[in-house]
């Protein structure tokens, strides 16, 4: 236990974490103002439809390559397509989710919301396991969706219209580059019917998430394709969550303290960490039993949770 | 028997019981004064430990008490309707005498002491209902032993059904309909409703009695602090406002000085132990034993600690509660309880103790069941185990320390 970083075991942490959040939000949202580019597979919402922001989304970039590497088959496009896919891989390897937790733009905004409906006294609503279980596979299955559909677009099945086709539905397009002032993506595109289709769809999905993500914590997570590909990664990646089943006294405070109420954590076995998992590590924080959580990075346990003390 | 001459033998019993209660809560008292480790800060807990009764407590706290038995009703719910919580326990032998008739031989002695209490002190706070979950079979039939001693004041009491299975969805789900209930009996006495910021003030009050409980952990696994202080303190948790309690914890904390711990390092666990029946506490420290840690629910656990808010409705401040105070508890008379081991497990990372002193009450069915399985997992992990079976009365003290010494002898035999 000599290695435990004892001040991210304090309780405080989510106080550390959201400052985090808010200095990769800038560099994120605003760093190319800067000249600051984090490339093309952040592995998170890093939104390219924000002027001026520092990195971009690998969903896009996966899209982008997929769809446009098969249209010009180059070994230029093969090679900078793996080249990204590598880099991608390597920021997964070791840092896991917590580009979910501490890093992500829109994780940040909504936990604005939360921390709105928190001021309000709002009731955080519920969602239960069979409907959890059914969002699962929707979030792998907009994974296949954006895989699929941009192969369709390079064999002329599709139009082009179709090209990127997760972003055209994606809240964050609606909502991020409103932070640069970017009002655009609000409007309806009247170019085409399938124009007008998706910045309908992107309409009612922003919506429905505004709403979704005031009144459950990291509501747009559960459908997330990028948490679902990020998870494909797991047996790669270096940092994580495990418990120490033995020192667990099974209070139940780490899912009730989940924002995205994981129930796996309570389990009596090391590997807790479930495919909804965004290593916020609140659950460390709040665990009132010494070392019963850790925060793994390869074979350290750089973080446990402190049962309180100081 | 002739009811002129019944009458007059139960007078007898009853003065009797009533000076030799105050006899016994004097002599421990003063044996706590006169102990080499006693400081000027800790005359605020012997005051409080002078006069336990709800009246004394209401008086002191300035809110109505509202009596509890065991420890899964929430007490900031209780705290945010405007009430003191007051715990009802009891460790006095001269009382319990005096609720021996019409009961089994082997009821639980800290049931029938306060049931003695309340025969003691007719007049003690007689107005609000009691908050009773249906944890053990003794409890559950509290109410009818009450009546059986024919106690004048007939209390209406508010059952919480407990589910005693921790891990399953539908008992988190109806144990939180009964806070839910209890929110409502408890603003219906109240005449006023529980507030949201009311009961956030509470959870941030008890959040830091917790920091605060946790801090005498500390102390006493340092050997700042002795065991059998740390018990009187959390002993008298009830019988103050919960805030002037924190404050004078706090006071002797930052009074305390270095400490060393000589004896063998122990962890007690099993029935609580009371006030004044400090018969255990004492005859483990001429024992040469050392008490670093504890999980009895007169102690450690008396209240579950601090409570971590994510949502801060009220729906949502109750289902957390609900949850730390039902999940989190480790009374045996859950089914399904095995985890209990990992608490005193856990504890030994900090706690650094050899042994484990299991505490048995005669007549505590629970723990005296879940003892054995207990006994067989701390073994397991290299711990030596002692099971003591007692009640209040002093005469098996000399046969305790007799086993305590020598099961000292055997934690320090490598």
């Amino acid at each position: 236990m000599k290695r435990t970083l004892s001040f991210l075991t304090m309780p405080g942490m989510q106080t550390i974490r959201t400052g985090f959040q808010h200095f990769s939000f800038l560099i994120l949202m605003y760093g190319g103002r800067f000249g600051i580019h984090l490339g093309s597979a952040v592995p998170c919402f890093a939104c390219p439809y924000v002027p001026g922001c520092g990195g971009y989304c690998y969903l896009m970039g996966l899209q982008g390559y997929i769809g446009f590497g098969l249209r010009v088959l180059s070994w230029h496009a093969v090679w900078t397509a793996l080249g990204w896919l590598a880099v991608f891989v390597i920021l997964v390897a070791v840092f896991g989710k917590a580009w979910c937790g501490w890093v992500c733009p829109f994780g940040l905004i909504q936990d604005w919301l939360t921390a709105l409906r928190k001021k309000l006294g709002v009731r955080e609503r519920i969602i239960s396991p069979s409907i959890r279980n059914c969002l699962t596979w929707l979030r792998y299955g907009l994974l296949v969706y954006l895989a699929l559909v941009p192969p369709l677009v390079t064999a002329g099945i599709l139009s082009d219209d179709f090209y990127l086709p997760f972003c055209n539905i994606c809240p964050g397009k609606a909502l991020l580059p409103l932070f640069a002032g970017e009002t655009k993506y609000l409007a309806l595109n009247l170019e085409n019917t399938v124009t007008l289709a998706f910045s309908l769809v992107l309409l009612l999905i922003t919506g429905i998430m505004l709403v979704g993500m005031f009144f459950k914590e990291r509501f747009f997570c559960f459908f997330c394709p990028l948490l679902a590909l990020i998870h494909l990664l797991k047996p790669l990646t270096a940092l994580g969550l495990i418990k120490t089943p033995s020192s667990c006294v099974g209070c139940g405070t780490c899912s009730r303290a989940c924002p995205m109420d994981i129930e796996k954590l309570e389990e009596d076995t090391s590997d807790i960490q479930g495919g909804e998992c965004l290593n916020c590590l609140r659950c460390l924080e709040a665990c009132p039993s010494s070392a019963a959580l850790n925060l793994r990075f390869f074979r350290l346990k750089p973080v446990s949770s402190s049962g309180g003390r100081p | 028997m002739n009811p002129d001459f019944e009458q007059e033998r139960r007078q007898r019993l009853f003065q009797k019981a009533v000076r030799k209660n105050r006899d016994e809560t004097a002599r421990v008292l003063e044996t706590l004064r006169n102990r080499e480790d006693y400081r000027p800060e800790l005359d605020y807990f012997l005051n409080l430990a002078a006069d336990t009764s709800a009246t004394a407590a209401e008086k002191r706290s300035g809110r109505p008490a509202l009596r509890l038995l065991c420890l899964q009703a929430p007490l900031e719910l209780i705290h945010a309707a405007g009430f003191q919580p007051f715990k009802v326990f009891s460790g006095s032998l001269s009382t319990s005498t005096l609720a021996t008739q019409d009961f089994p031989a082997l009821i639980c002695p800290l049931l029938r002491a306060v049931l003695g209490e309340m025969i003691l002190n007719e007049n003690d706070a007689p107005g609000l209902p009691w908050v009773l979950p249906t944890t053990c079979d003794w409890v559950v039939k509290f109410p009818e032993m009450l009546a059986l001693t024919g106690h004048p004041s007939k209390p209406e009491f508010h059952w919480l059904e407990l589910p005693h299975l921790k891990n399953r969805r539908d008992s988190r789900e109806r144990w939180l309909g009964e806070i839910w209930r209890l929110k409502e009996f408890l603003e219906q006495i109240s005449k006023r409703p529980i507030k949201r910021g009311a009961l956030l003030e509470s959870i941030e009050i008890y959040g830091h009695a917790a920091e605060i409980l946790q801090r005498l952990k500390i102390a006493r696994e340092n050997g700042r602090l002795s065991s059998v202080w740390f018990m009187l303190i959390l002993n008298a948790f009830f019988l103050d406002a919960v805030e002037k309690w924190t404050t004078r914890a706090e006071i002797l904390l930052s009074a305390l000085t270095a400490g060393r711990i000589t004896g063998g390092r122990v962890f007690l666990a099993g029935s609580p132990i009371v006030f004044p029946n400090f018969k255990l506490p004492f005859l483990f420290e001429e024992a040469g034993l050392s008490i670093v840690a504890d999980d009895l629910c007169s102690s450690e656990r008396l209240f579950p600690g601090k409570t971590f808010i994510t949502d801060t409705s009220v729906f949502g401040l109750i289902s957390t509660l609900a949850g730390r105070y039902h999940q989190g508890c480790l009374c045996p008379v859950f089914a399904d309880n095995d985890r209990r081991i990992n608490n005193i497990l856990g504890r030994r990372t900090n706690a650094s103790f050899h042994g484990i002193i299991f505490h048995v009450l005669k007549g505590c069915h629970p723990y005296d069941l879940e003892s054995f399985s207990l006994e067989n997992g701390l073994k397991a992990h290299g711990l030596k185990f002692i099971r003591l079976e007692t009640d209040y009365a002093p005469e098996d003290g000399q046969n305790l320390l007799t086993r305590l010494e020598a099961y000292h002898a055997t934690l320090t035999d490598k």
